[in-house]
């Protein structure tokens, strides 16, 4: 996938007769639904042209003769024929609207599910957005088009092909003027359509810049203000407006002159039918109630034609969308279990890197030819400097992808024998920057293991100091945590999701230590969680802060992708390698950088004395 | 067009209680295309009219003994010229409200923007940005619709009734007046079942926007969900999301299916009435073949467009609601930016004086308290204390982001509320801890407020000396490189040096600086310590100072603590004095030692 496969928004292809047949392969579970709502709108298109020509009969058979009997007859037919229709168009919106529904609801299913197995790697690929617009706004497209789409062009069609019947009965030599012209109709049309279809892409592009323009203004209000930016900001934004302005105009009178000209065309047709049915009404018996007929017939004819080219029109754009959706899931996962994998049972146990190489997409070698041992229940801190290779060593462990050479063994087994889930459900890992979902604190928690009472929730609170910040909110552990945690301060989502991780009872826990600020309070909370959890299972933090480094049983050097230095604090202190250095740089800058919290903590000390 | 003339038009004067009188006003300048807009609409729908009259001219004529017959082909030719004034007024009346409606949101939109950027401080941090982002979008979208469609369909359907109305009178007036007795029943079933609908609709979106949070919080959180291998779990969410979404569409599609055949029937009912009664009056001779012809025509233009206009009022109703909420922003003041009276004649020097300032704010917190204290020109003042002790408060008083509410500040002598702000915000500079960059080229944020042309000399000496240079070399586009989501994402410290670069440009003589840097490895710190000082010189500053380096070279250290300065002085003035201050460096000392005492038990 190049990068611009993720640019465009919207783009049209070819029409593509595999994929369109695939469209349609997915109404096949509800093929009844679709029968269903094609025969009540054959039956609505087809009585529309039977209206007409009743209305011919009243005047040809019921006025002009000045039958009454038959009058009331042709109308009580009517009558009864419209009930029908109605029956028709009730059953027609109903069939096709929720099997629409149905259709959307089948897609975003399947495109949800196919999502949690694809692996990590097409996620780091694959923008959030572009998911996110596949998910909603594409199938919402496809599913359109197979119902709606299907319903108006079937409509159409039989609308025009019946009408042509009628017309062709009552007088074939009119009707064959109204044929020629039909096919300029459709033509101009279509024309239209895609042109208002083109335009409307502009009009939605420069739409999304405005907002775009809104939200920087917005978030960035405080820069705008300390620069004095107003002017210069109001003269960018005035010319965006004023592309909006052009394009959306140009989009709107477009649309608004369609319709007249599909009108004027159909009118040449009318008028050819009055001088030419006047003719014959001189010389042929032409009938009133004909002339009504063919005028009926040719003004209505244009919301057949409108709605033939929209659809038209849009066809393309829909099959674009479903190529789109099912690229998506037709990728393949990057990581899945073997044929043989077996779940041991447990996890607990040594852990070996041996001889472990491995690169991302763009192929630039990560980690490379790396070996260690880890014994069972250890905890291992790993520094070293940013882009060096911990991350992947997270990732790897994780099994989020695979080592490219060499293997990964837990408990002396290659972990790729091992089932995804055997190894996954038994690690804790808690994120630098944390990760909640909208919903409750006690959900969230409970995230970690989803049978676990109400208690244990509280209990693993309690054990990583979240559970007095609960306690504090008024409705405590039912508090609502906003979307994505956002009414949490980043130290109290941390100890949330430290919560999490203890309540699942990890085997192995993986930590990727916050950098960013947290008030000294909360952060001797989270070293107090941490401890707690790191005690019963075999740990893995990316170490930021010394205290953590330094309570490590051991110490992985991680630099440029290979393991530099191993042993405990120590060791590699009296060793006077790279870890001195670092540890002795990070020690001086922590201390100058965290004058604030000395601050605090020396009040704390002042009251104290 | 002359749409590129912006109208200048104080939308203020749109605050009205009666919302039908403020989207009025907010026609202004546009009224006599919107007037015309509606009335080609009348022309168009007499047009339709005609041709129904025409067509029973031609039926009576033709198809019964008359002598005087305008000829065929000038019968063929007015139908077609018919259709064309038809067409052709649609057309202008949809240009027409096209240019009033893309004109007015123009005018709006600009207005709204600028209007947005000069609220003040307060307003902004009590008002989410996703709620005013809505408000400018949405809701603006949504009185553009009301312009552009919902009142001139309203009209239309409002001119097709009248004018097929008359026609029906003049044909037959107890025909017409038998022909239009379902109306109110149309009427009153399609505004109830619309407000149904749209409530039922709205209900439908909201799902939508739940099942689009549930879908991004997985996207987002995927390493969470494969950590706690919670696939099933997540899968499980999202069906009980989308299948409640599938219920609600079905809901919503359950109100049409009943509504439009239901209407349908309605509808027919009057219509096939109609028919009956016409047509033995057409037996009964009295109306013409040919005027029977022309009431079919016309009755079904007036029944039929009816079922919408339940419809239109029912969005125009929403329309009014976003009315209001735009009115909402607009409502509020602007922060005045050249009020002031006075207008330092050589630039500012930079000497500020504080006495006895107080801030609180409108909640009554009380957020500083006796603020006293007097800095030279050049001079370096650091500020020292925890979080919410004031510090940022304090600095946001300088470019008058908010104002005083006791004692008084004094730059160069002067009182500075009697100093416009912009002239203020000129002179400060502000460097943040985590700088806002905006989504544009690397070159294009250092310019970003520079208000002058820049040479790409000048920007790379700025950048130079913020040391960010060879960083910007390094990425594939140079100083060309976007920032943001498009682009390149900086870190922390990078974005700090921009912000310096961009803030040696606009050379201030008052500076206010965040020295915090998260997470940044030490070679870097020493280069932004260089940066740093390149960007002090001969300047005022105020640094909120995290790194001893800056405290201990500061001219004043002011110790905070709720508001109050609790201590004041030099470093080496405070560290005789027993207090915080000296207890902090006591502690840092002690860890030096600390440090040093384990290095050498292990060697």
């Amino acid at each position: 996938m190049s990068a611009d496969f993720f640019e465009e928004e919207e783009f049209e292809s070819k029409f593509d007769g595999k994929v369109f047949r695939r469209i349609l392969s997915l109404t096949r579970p509800h093929l009844r639904w679709v029968i269903g709502f094609l025969i009540c709108i054959l039956i609505v298109s087809g009585l529309d042209s039977v209206f007409t020509y009743l209305g011919k009969s009243i005047l040809d058979d019921g006025i002009i003769p000045g039958n009454r009997a038959a009058l009331v007859n042709i109308l009580i037919l009517y009558l009864a024929l419209s009930v029908v229709q109605s029956i028709a168009v009730f059953g027609f919106i109903y069939l096709a609207g929720v099997l629409g529904e149905r259709i959307r609801y089948d897609l975003r299913r399947k495109m949800f599910n196919h999502l949690q197995q694809l692996s990590l790697a097409y996620y780091s690929r694959t923008p959030v957005g572009w998911i996110m617009s596949r998910v909603t706004s594409d199938s919402d497209r496809v599913a359109d088009l197979v119902t709606w789409g299907m319903l108006d062009s079937t409509w159409a069609l039989m609308n025009i092909l019946t009408a042509m019947f009628f017309m062709l009965v009552i007088n074939w030599r009119l009707a064959l003027i109204v044929l020629a012209i039909l096919p300029v109709l459709l033509f101009v049309a279509i024309q239209f359509r895609r042109r208002i279809l083109g335009e409307y892409r502009n009009v939605r592009k420069f739409n999304s810049k405005i907002t775009g323009a809104y939200n920087e203004n917005i978030t960035g209000v405080r820069v705008v203000k300390a620069l004095g930016r107003e002017p210069e900001n109001m003269r960018e934004f005035g010319a965006l407006t004023s592309d909006m302005y052009r394009a959306s105009y140009r989009a709107a009178w477009l649309s608004a002159l369609f319709l007249p000209v599909v009108q004027i065309i159909s009118s040449f047709a009318l008028g050819a039918v009055v001088w030419y049915g006047g003719l014959q009404a001189l010389y042929a018996g032409m009938t009133i109630g004909g002339i009504q007929a063919f005028v009926s017939y040719i003004t209505f004819m244009m919301w057949p034609i409108q709605d033939l080219a929209r659809v038209f029109a849009e066809i393309q754009q829909a099959i674009a969308s479903a190529e789109r959706m099912f690229s998506l899931i037709d990728a393949v996962p990057g990581v899945v279990d073997r044929p043989d994998a077996e779940d041991p049972g447990t996890i607990f146990g040594d852990i070996e890197f041996d001889q472990v190489s491995f690169a991302y997409e763009d192929e630039k070698p990560v980690i490379s030819d790396l070996s260690f041992k880890v014994n069972k229940g250890e905890t291992i801190a790993l520094v070293g400097p940013t882009g060096g290779g911990k991350t992947t060593i997270v990732n790897l462990l994780c099994r989020f992808y695979e080592p490219k050479e060499g293997q990964i063994r837990i408990n002396g087994r290659d972990y790729t024998r091992l089932t995804l889930r055997a190894i996954q459900s038994r690690v804790g890992i808690v994120l630098q920057t944390p990760h909640l979902f909208s919903g409750t604190i006690r959900e969230n928690i409970r995230y970690g293991r989803l049978d676990a009472s109400d208690q244990e929730i509280e209990e693993a609170a309690r054990l990583v100091g979240a559970h007095e910040f609960i306690q504090k909110y008024e409705k405590g552990y039912d508090e609502e945590v906003g979307e994505g945690g956002n009414l949490l301060s980043v130290g109290q989502k941390q100890l949330i999701s430290l919560a999490r991780a203890v309540l699942a009872q990890p085997e192995i826990f993986i930590m990727d230590e916050a950098t960013s600020s947290v008030d000294t309070l909360t952060e001797a909370m989270i070293q107090k969680g941490m401890q707690a959890l790191m005690d019963r299972c075999t740990s893995f933090v990316i170490a930021h802060r010394l205290s953590t480094i330094k309570k490590a049983d051991r110490i992985l050097v991680i630099e440029d992708g290979r393991l530099q230095e191993a042993g405990s604090h120590k060791e590699l202190l009296a060793k006077r390698g790279k870890y001195y250095q670092l540890y002795t740089q990070q020690f001086r800058s922590q201390m100058e950088t965290s004058l604030e919290a000395m601050l605090v903590k020396s009040e704390v000390i002042g009251a104290n004395e | 067009m002359a749409a590129s003339i912006e109208k200048s038009y104080d939308l203020r004067n749109i605050i009205s209680n009666n919302r039908l009188v403020g989207l009025w006003r907010m026609l202004t300048g546009y009224r006599g295309t919107f007037i015309l807009a509606n009335l080609s609409l009348g022309v168009s729908a007499l047009a339709k009219t005609s041709t129904y009259l025409l067509l029973r001219y031609f039926v009576d004529n033709y198809f019964s003994e008359s002598t005087h017959r305008i000829a065929l082909p000038i019968i063929a030719a007015g139908f077609v010229l018919l259709a064309v004034v038809e067409g052709g007024f649609a057309f202008l009346s949809g240009r027409l409200a096209a240019f009033t409606a893309e004109s007015v949101t123009r005018r709006l939109r600009n207005y709204l923007f600028d209007h947005i950027q000069h609220l003040s401080f307060t307003y902004h941090s009590k008002t989410q940005t996703g709620e005013l982002i809505q408000r400018s979008t949405s809701d603006v979208d949504a009185l553009r619709r009301f312009f552009s469609e919902q009142s001139v369909g309203a009209g239309r359907i409002l001119f097709l009734f009248l004018v097929n109305f008359a026609a029906l009178l003049y044909i037959n007036v107890k025909l017409a007046l038998l022909s239009i007795i379902v109306i109110p029943f149309v009427l009153i079933t399609s505004l109830w079942f619309f407000k149904k609908i749209s409530a039922a609709y709205e209900n439908y979106q909201e799902q939508e926007a739940t099942l689009s949070t549930t879908l991004q919080e997985n996207l987002t959180g995927v390493r969470v969900v494969k950590a706690f291998a919670r696939q099933t779990y997540e899968m499980d969410k999202f069906e009980k999301d989308n299948w409640e979404k599938f219920l609600r569409g079905k809901r919503l599609l359950k109100m049409h299916a009943f509504f439009w055949p239901l209407s349908d029937t309605l509808c027919n009912l009057q219509i096939l009435s109609g028919y009956l009664i016409g047509a033995l009056m057409a037996i009964n001779n009295e109306i013409s073949f040919g005027s029977y012809l022309a009431y079919a025509g016309l009755i079904v233009w007036i029944i039929f467009p009816l079922r919408n206009l339940g419809r239109l009022i029912v969005q125009m109703s929403t329309g009014m609601v976003s009315y209001t909420r735009v009115l909402e922003i607009i409502k509020q003041d602007r922060e005045p930016l050249d009020e002031g009276d006075y207008l330092p004649e050589n630039g500012i020097k930079g000497h500020l004086k504080f006495e006895e300032v107080g801030f609180t704010y409108q909640e009554g917190n009380i957020a500083l308290e006796n603020i006293s204290f007097e800095c030279l020109p050049g001079q370096v003042v650091a500020l020292l204390g925890s979080t919410g002790s004031g510090k940022t408060t304090l600095v946001n008083l300088l470019p008058r982001f908010y104002d005083y509410t006791a004692g008084r500040i004094l730059l160069d002598g002067v009182e500075i509320n009697r100093y416009p702000r912009r002239i203020l915000r000129r002179e400060i500079g502000i460097v943040e801890q985590e700088p806002f960059l905006f989504s544009r080229s690397i070159a294009e944020n250092i310019t970003y407020g520079v208000g002058r042309n820049v040479t790409q000399d000048e920007i790379e000496r700025a950048a130079k000396a913020a040391a960010i240079h060879d960083s910007i070399i390094k990425f594939e586009k140079g100083y060309h490189t976007l920032v943001g989501e498009k682009g390149v994402t900086l870190s922390g410290g990078q974005k700090q040096r921009v912000a310096i670069a961009r803030t040696l440009l606009k050379n201030p003589r008052i500076l206010i600086l965040d020295d915090s840097t998260s997470a940044v490895d030490t070679e870097t710190e020493a280069e932004i310590r260089d940066a740093l000082r390149n960007l002090m010189k001969d300047r005022t500053t105020f640094i909120i100072a995290h790194r001893v380096q800056s405290i201990m070279d500061a001219d004043l250290i002011l110790v905070m603590d709720e508001g109050k300065i609790i201590q004041s002085g030099r470093h080496d003035e405070l560290i005789q004095i027993p207090g915080v201050y000296q207890e902090i460096f006591n502690m840092q000392t002690r860890i030096e030692v600390e440090l040093e005492k384990e290095i050498a038990s292990v060697s």
